[in-house]
């Protein structure tokens, strides 16, 4: 990542800014703040894709958002520019264009273009010999990304946070056997060798699962691998205990301390431990990061909360405002996932599992919030038998309520590793969550074929 | 944005001409919307201005997209080109792409304001309450915005051009707490804001919720194949699942396995068409994203295919005329062969004797999930939400039911179209009028 003197923002008037911003907010309870932001997207499509064929696209930006009693005003810039930037503030303070509002000096580091990428260059000859290591053959369509975003956020009081930066990748295939909407995607803070294996060992799996039939509807035991098991906690946990979700079945603050499931379930949310690429140290809303046990021994700790619904309750914490853009107003979310490690290895998770299946990868998850009912697709398995994963098993889908879905974890596997990173649409707002974790059993559950 | 189109344009194109870009294409947005948000905790007012642009540019050998915030900029920088190369479409020639072209006055209608708009949504709020007891509004979000776009090639094609829309998106749920009732979202568009009608809006709202709210009716197991009425929500869903079948250079051959021995890919009463100026429309243009006049494109007409929607590069010699159909979702994106206002033509029935006709059926009103449609197989299932009907009367509402056959049995199966086109946002505009169709098929509850 760029040394901080290289950041567009690092030489920002943070404190004029601030300044400026703090005439917005009056009354006490009130907040605001002004959100730069640079992004970058570096992408390289398919080779038989027949348009151009390097695609960059880069913007720069503001936004000045004013919360006053459940109330939010917002107005989004494509310029950072000390005119646009007044103009900002008058509108979220309605008052006429002739208004004395400030407009300091916004010096930012010039934008010379997109940096060279060769690691998204490289990626699909990277995956295709990967693919080929594993004795398969079929025809590959990668698309490969290169996201970079840059934020600085100034609220109206003295405390100005650090600047951010983040760069992630992102790889999507298309798959030509599965039809029409056939895709497999995954995140990445790094493109290498090890990326294109992780591809390559997902869609070789999707491969040789491609003509295996959905298995029969049964209730039984589940393994799920590192990543599956992260997608299910984003849904299942993170989704569920967002302070904006949980209020549309109640008070925000009756959940801390309902027991959703067994001890032993520990999930936390914490920015701060992200892969070093995408680390924070504070939120979209200039917020700094916390560690925030979302499940401790199977009990809520602290759900999700941002500026806003923090500021209306004496129990949530801010730290955990997210934003898709600018152009976006921040809501709760989380960022990078922690299932705490069990005691137990995959082989005695796999054991007396006969008949039960492995999910490696997990597809589109859906939770209903006012239902608390979820449910979770793979695109393929496999069987477990003699205590590993043998033949592969087509479409399945796990669904219930999160609370069902919760008590049924049985065992939690002792190795974490960092998985199942991907992008979360919430509220048509995409976002990159990231997870570590460990294998999980599943006892009990309900699995269906579908597709 | 300049006062003759493509003027602010001209010095990126002579910079990359002189870098050796023969095909060259500079595209420039601006816009501003306004969006209000409410829900039970909070109201949001946001203002937004954004200003885009993006080049396309290519030599003999290599091409190269970039896109960035702002105003394009005369000297770069620009990425170095790679992949294929590319071909930009020639001017057309015949009276220039604007030429048939009246822009509608309501391009010129103020964004709506603040205290106006939050009024609309809480009228809707309102108006739910009315229709339906116990019926609440989860979130409501209205956005109404308006552009401006220009465009400009090496090869000659200038443009520039406005638009206006406005979306509405409402989710509402029947009954209050966790667990309690259905919920259903809807969402909308318009050329402007004032258009939107609360009333009715909250009452297809409400249909939905009551019909949702009873699931499948008693006794109903195992199949049905009763005659059938589809609302309109519901006929531009199936349309926009099926649009492979009409737009692009393999729609030929896709459609062309459902025609029956008559040589029709459907009834008689089906006439499908794209009309990139539709008055009234929503997204209506004088060009596409390519800068190429838009035009009104028959596809299919009483049954029989006449030709795909295809771009000028995408039409082969035994086709008819290429439309202007590459369509830009925003200045980030590449512009890509879409339809713009996709509709069934409507026919003379008032909706309400469509169903009257009805001995025993039912009258579907919305898709209440995503079609699942199966090119390969032409084959389609949709949940679908609506009302059995006995001797022209609603007898008891369905849910939780699966409306499903071949894709031929769906084209030829419609049987007569009501006078009420009504479009809905998809990718693009999709519309359909009240459908009387049989030889579907309606399953039990769904899972």
């Amino acid at each position: 990542m760029p040394a901080a003197a290289d950041h567009p923002f690092a030489h920002l008037d943070k404190a004029a800014v601030g300044r400026a911003v703090s005439q917005l907010a009056e009354r006490p309870g009130e907040f605001a703040e002004a959100y730069f932001e640079r992004v970058e997207l570096v992408e390289l499509p398919p080779d038989d894709d027949g348009g151009p064929g390097i695609r960059v696209r880069r913007e720069e930006g503001l936004a000045v958002r004013l919360v006053r009693e459940g109330r939010c005003w917002l107005a989004a810039r494509d310029e950072i520019a000390p005119r646009a930037f007044g103009e900002a503030l008058r509108r979220v303070a309605r008052v006429m264009p002739a208004a004395a509002y400030p407009e300091p000096r916004l010096e930012v580091v010039p934008d010379e273009g997109a940096a060279e990428a060769p690691e998204v260059l490289e990626m699909p000859a990277r995956v295709q010999r990967a693919v080929r290591a594993r004795r398969a053959a079929f025809p590959l369509r990668l698309t490969v990304r290169r996201h970079r975003r840059w934020v600085q956020v100034v609220r109206g009081e003295r405390v100005v946070p650090e600047p951010e930066a983040e760069r992630l990748y992102s790889v999507a295939a298309e798959l030509p056997w599965a039809g029409a909407g056939g895709r497999w995607g995954a995140l990445f803070s790094e493109l290498g060798e090890a990326a294109a294996a992780r591809v390559a060992d997902a869609l070789v799996d999707l491969f040789r699962a491609r003509q295996a039939a959905a298995p029969e509807a049964f209730r039984g035991v589940v393994v799920l691998a590192p990543a599956a098991a992260a997608v299910l906690l984003h849904e299942a946990v993170a989704h569920a205990l967002e302070a904006d979700v949980l209020a549309l079945g109640g008070d925000p603050e009756a959940a801390v301390g309902v027991r959703l499931g067994p001890e032993g379930l520990s999930v936390l949310d914490d920015p701060g431990t992200a892969p070093e690429p995408v680390r924070r140290r504070s939120d979209d809303e200039g917020r700094e990061v916390r560690r925030r046990w979302l499940l401790r021994e199977g009990a809520v700790g602290e759900p999700l909360a941002d500026a806003t619904w923090a500021a209306a309750s004496e129990v949530l914490s801010d730290g955990a405002g997210r934003r898709g853009g600018r152009h976006d107003p921040p809501g709760p979310r989380s960022t990078h996932l922690e299932l705490l490690p069990g005691e137990l290895g995959d082989d005695e998770l796999l054991a007396a599992a006969g008949g039960g299946l492995w999910l490696a990868e997990a597809g589109r998850g859906a939770l209903d919030p006012r239902s608390g009912t979820f449910r979770l697709d793979f695109p393929a398995g496999r069987r477990i038998r003699d205590g590993a994963p043998a033949e592969p098993v087509g479409p399945c889908r796990l669904a219930g309520t999160v609370a069902d879905l919760l008590a049924a974890v049985a065992g939690v596997g002792r190795e974490a590793v960092s998985a199942g990173a991907g992008w979360c649409a919430k509220g048509g707002q995409r976002m990159p969550v990231w997870a570590t974790a460990p294998s999980v059993r599943l006892e009990g559950v309900e699995v269906t074929g579908w597709g | 944005m300049s006062g003759v189109a493509g003027s602010g344009l001209a010095p990126v194109l002579d910079d990359l001409g002189r870098r050796g870009f023969e095909e060259a294409e500079v595209f420039a947005k601006r816009g501003r919307s306004r969006r209000l948000r409410l829900d039970p905790f909070t109201r949001a007012s946001e203002l937004h201005e954004e200003r885009g642009w993006a080049v396309r540019a290519g030599t003999a050998r290599a091409s190269l997209f970039a896109a960035g915030t702002g105003e394009p900029p005369p000297d770069g920088p620009w990425p170095e080109p790679d992949g294929r190369p590319i071909r930009l479409p020639p001017p057309v020639e015949e009276g220039g792409a604007g030429a048939g072209w009246s822009e509608p006055a309501d391009f010129e209608a103020p964004l709506v304001g603040e205290g106006e708009g939050l009024e609309v949504l809480a009228a809707i709020g309102r108006e739910l309450a009315e229709e339906l007891a116990g019926a609440r509004l989860l979130s409501v979000v209205l956005e109404d915005g308006a552009s401006e776009s220009e465009l400009a090639s090496r090869r000659g094609v200038t443009a520039g051009w406005r638009g206006r829309v406005a979306v509405l998106r409402v989710e509402a749920a029947l009954g209050g707490g966790a667990g309690a009732g259905p919920a259903v979202a809807v969402e909308l568009a318009e050329r402007e804001a004032r258009r939107f009608e609360p009333r009715a809006l909250a009452r297809r709202v409400a249909d939905r919720l009551a019909a949702e709210a009873a699931g499948p009716p008693g006794g109903f197991a195992g199949r049905d194949r009763g005659e059938l009425v589809l609302a309109p929500a519901l006929g531009a869903r199936l349309l926009a699942a099926l649009v492979p079948l009409v737009v692009g250079p393999g729609a030929a051959e896709r459609i062309g396995r459902l025609r029956d021995r008559r040589g029709r890919v459907a009834g008689d009463a089906v006439t499908v068409v794209d009309d990139g100026r539709l008055p009234g429309g929503v997204l209506t243009a004088p060009v596409d994203g390519e800068g190429l006049p838009t035009r009104r494109v028959t596809l299919i007409e009483e049954g029989r295919f006449r030709q795909a929607l295809v771009a000028w590069d995408e039409a082969r010699v035994r086709e008819a005329r290429p439309a202007g159909c590459r369509r830009r979702a925003g200045w980030r994106d590449l512009p890509a062969t879409a339809p713009s206002h996709l509709y069934l033509a409507a026919g003379e029935a008032p909706p309400g004797e469509l169903v009257a006709e009805l001995a025993r059926g039912y009258y579907l009103l919305d898709a209440t999930g995503p079609p699942a449609v199966d090119l390969a197989d032409g084959r389609f299932a949709v949940p679908v939400c609506g009302f059995a009907v006995e001797r022209g009367r609603a007898s008891a509402p369905v849910a939780g039911v699966t409306l499903a056959g071949t894709l031929q049995a769906l084209l030829h199966g419609i049987q007569a179209a009501g006078r009420d086109l009504a479009f809905f946002p998809y990718d693009g505009m999709v519309g359909s009028p009240t459908l009387r169709v049989s030889g579907l098929e309606l399953r039990g509850p769904s899972r």
